[in-house]
This record gives structure tokens, sequence and C-alpha cells, in this order.
């Protein structure tokens, strides 16, 4: 009984509330002004939507962006360190040219071989009229192994060569290591003796 | 109203669904591509300057004499010598005992003179074959660079490689 009574009591309630909320709506909509709220009510909803949709699309182009960033950092990192090997690999190679040429090579069918008694003669006087063949600032050769004190040549048992020196400044060096070779007699038997040295150019830059 | 909102949320919870979708493709894809670029290893190349290292100490003239004094051998010949376990009579060692410890001595000298090495590594071995000799020195930390040569003996062919590390 007393349930049946509540429900009756709860329908009679929901009926009344739907009654006023008809009611009430259809006199919203009566008015003019209050038809015209709502609409604006929509219109700030949609530009809220289009002003997510926005964000959305700048966020991700922005996150984009950024793993391109990422990506591009990643690609091109020790790009200039590639460069400058590249650069001295190339110079290195040059130095091939100096190496090779006949007034200081040892042995025509080998690269990068100097002959050590062509260098002391280049000390003398004779280099003087090198100054301006050389196409470089300097050239410079020193003896690695056997090692040894960097004594300057002519000298007894010296180990350094400096062949010429234009003075300039501004200079970069690039070396690399070559043979120094020379004939030695021993007990009436030639034989070709070579130690490692290195061989330093000088080349001017603009810097 | 109820209706709305739980269908409002849904959109919402579907936008989020999507964005972490795309942010879960592009990390995958950015995880993909570290993994492949950092599996390659560093360039081990054929330097210029490890090249023409090696070259000037094949050339250079050792303290062995196979048959007699002064027809003493270079490196390139003892590499073949010492694989033919010929001896320096001269010295009246074997030639790859002699190689081994002269060798050495040179490598450091020629180390010694670049200060940015840190490691070296040279390698004497048959091609397709057993190693013969191998001599390092150091911990690599950095760019890695090497070269080869090869030596002909007896139809074999060896193959000298330094790498080093600056």
């Amino acid at each position: 009984m007393v349930r049946a009574l509540s429900f009756l009591e709860k329908k009679h309630r929901t009926s009344r509330f739907m009654f006023f909320f008809f009611v009430e709506k259809k006199k919203f909509l009566a008015s003019r002004k209050n038809y015209n709220s709502l609409a604006i009510l929509k219109n700030n909803k949609a530009q809220m939507k289009i002003q997510q949709m926005a964000f959305m699309i700048l966020a991700v182009f922005l996150f984009f962006i950024l793993v391109g960033l990422f990506f591009l950092s990643i690609e091109f990192r020790g790009l200039r360190q590639k460069a400058m090997l590249l650069q001295e690999e190339s110079a290195v190679s040059s130095l091939k040219v100096i190496s090779d040429m006949a007034e200081i090579n040892f042995d025509s069918s080998e690269t990068l071989v100097l002959d050590e008694d062509k260098l002391r003669i280049l000390l003398g006087d004779f280099g003087k009229y090198y100054e301006t063949f050389w196409p470089v600032s300097s050239i410079k050769v020193y003896k690695i192994y056997p090692a040894g004190e960097i004594i300057k040549c002519p000298s007894l048992n010296c180990n350094y060569y400096e062949i010429y020196n234009s003075g300039q400044k501004n200079v970069k060096e690039y070396s690399t290591y070559v043979s120094i070779c020379r004939k030695i007699k021993e007990f009436s038997y030639v034989y070709d003796k070579c130690e490692i040295g290195k061989l330093v150019v000088g080349v001017k830059t603009n810097e | 109203m109820n209706k709305l909102k739980i269908s409002s949320s849904k959109k919402a919870q579907q936008e989020i669904v999507g964005f972490v979708l795309i942010v879960v493709l592009v990390v995958v894809g950015l995880m993909v591509y570290l993994v492949i670029s950092f599996k390659e290893s560093p360039a081990e190349g054929n330097s210029v300057q490890v090249g023409n290292m090696l070259d000037s100490i094949m050339r250079t003239t050792t303290e062995c004499a196979l048959v007699f004094e002064p027809d003493f051998e270079d490196y390139r010949e003892l590499f073949g010598s010492c694989y033919k376990n010929e001896v320096c009579r001269n010295l009246n060692k074997e030639a790859c005992k002699y190689l081994n410890d002269s060798l050495r001595e040179v490598l450091d000298n020629l180390i010694k003179s670049e200060a940015t090495i840190n490691y070296y590594k040279f390698e004497l071995f048959e091609k397709e074959g057993a190693g013969i000799i191998e001599i390092k020195w150091g911990n690599c930390s950095g760019q890695i660079s090497g070269a080869q040569r090869n030596i002909f003996k007896d139809s074999q062919t060896l193959i000298v490689r330094m790498t080093i590390c600056n």
C-alpha cells in the first residue's frame, strides 16, 4: 500500500515537472529575446570548438616541427667534422704531389718516399734557387723513427730538415707520413736504408 | 542532459585516443630510426693518413738479415719471412719474435708523434685464415680510421691492417 502510494506520488511529481518544463520552454521560446540568447549560446559553443580545433592543429604542427628538428639534428650530426676530415684528406693527398717531385723523391716508382741525400743538398746554397719553385709556404721534413731529440740539419745525427720557409704568416700546416731513404754502402754492398719521417707542408690561408 | 554530457565526453576521449595514437606512432618511428642510425658502426674506412703510415712502416729497413749482413729486410719482407717461420741469422732470432718486438717499438714511436691517437691495433693475418701477429695499445674512444695492404708470399695473400682511434 505504502509502496503504491509512493509510486503514485513520484509519478505525479514527474508529470508536474514535465508539464512545467514544456510550458516554461514554450514561454521561453516565445520570447524573441530569449531565442536570440540561445542562438548566441550555440554560437559560442561552435566558436569554442573551432578554437579547440585550432589549438589542436597548432599543437600537432609544433609537435611535428620538433620531431623534424630532432631528425635533422641526428642526420647532420658530425657534418662539420666530416667536412674537416675530407678537407684534411684532400690536403694529405696533395702532399703526395710535393713528395713525388723529382727534386726530393727517392724512387720514381714509389710515392711518399723522400731521398735524404737530396734533402741535404736542398738545405745548402742550392736551395736558394728553388725559392720561387715551391708552390707552398713551407716544407719541413723530420724523422720519427728512429726517435730522438730534434736536431736541425745540417749537423751530425740531425733529424730535422727545413727545406723551405717563405716566412709568411697565416700558414696552416698539413703533414703526412713518408719514408726517408738513402743509399748505404757496407762491405761493398749497396742497399737502401729507409726510416719513417713526416713531411710537413705549410699552406697560406685567407683567414 | 546526461546523455549529452556522456556523448561529448566520449568525443573528447576519442580525440585523446587519436592524439595518443599519433604520438605513439611517431615515437615508434623515432625509435626505429634511432636504432638503425646507432647500429651503424663508426666508419672504419680506408683512411689516407693511416694508409700512408702503414706504407711508411712497411718500407722501413729492419736490422734483420735472413741471409747475410747487410742484406737487411724491410718490414714488408719481414711479414712474409715471419709467415714462413724464417730466422734472422745475424741476430740469431726468429723473424716473428724480432718482428713482434721491433714493430711494437716503431708503433709506439709513431703514436708518440700523434698526440690525438688514443688507440691502435696492428694485425697481420692470412686472407681467410688465422692471425699471425696482433699488436694493440690503448682504449678506443672516438673516431676509428684504418687501412690495410696485401702482401703476396708464395701464392698466399697476407693482409696487414692498421686501425687507429682519435
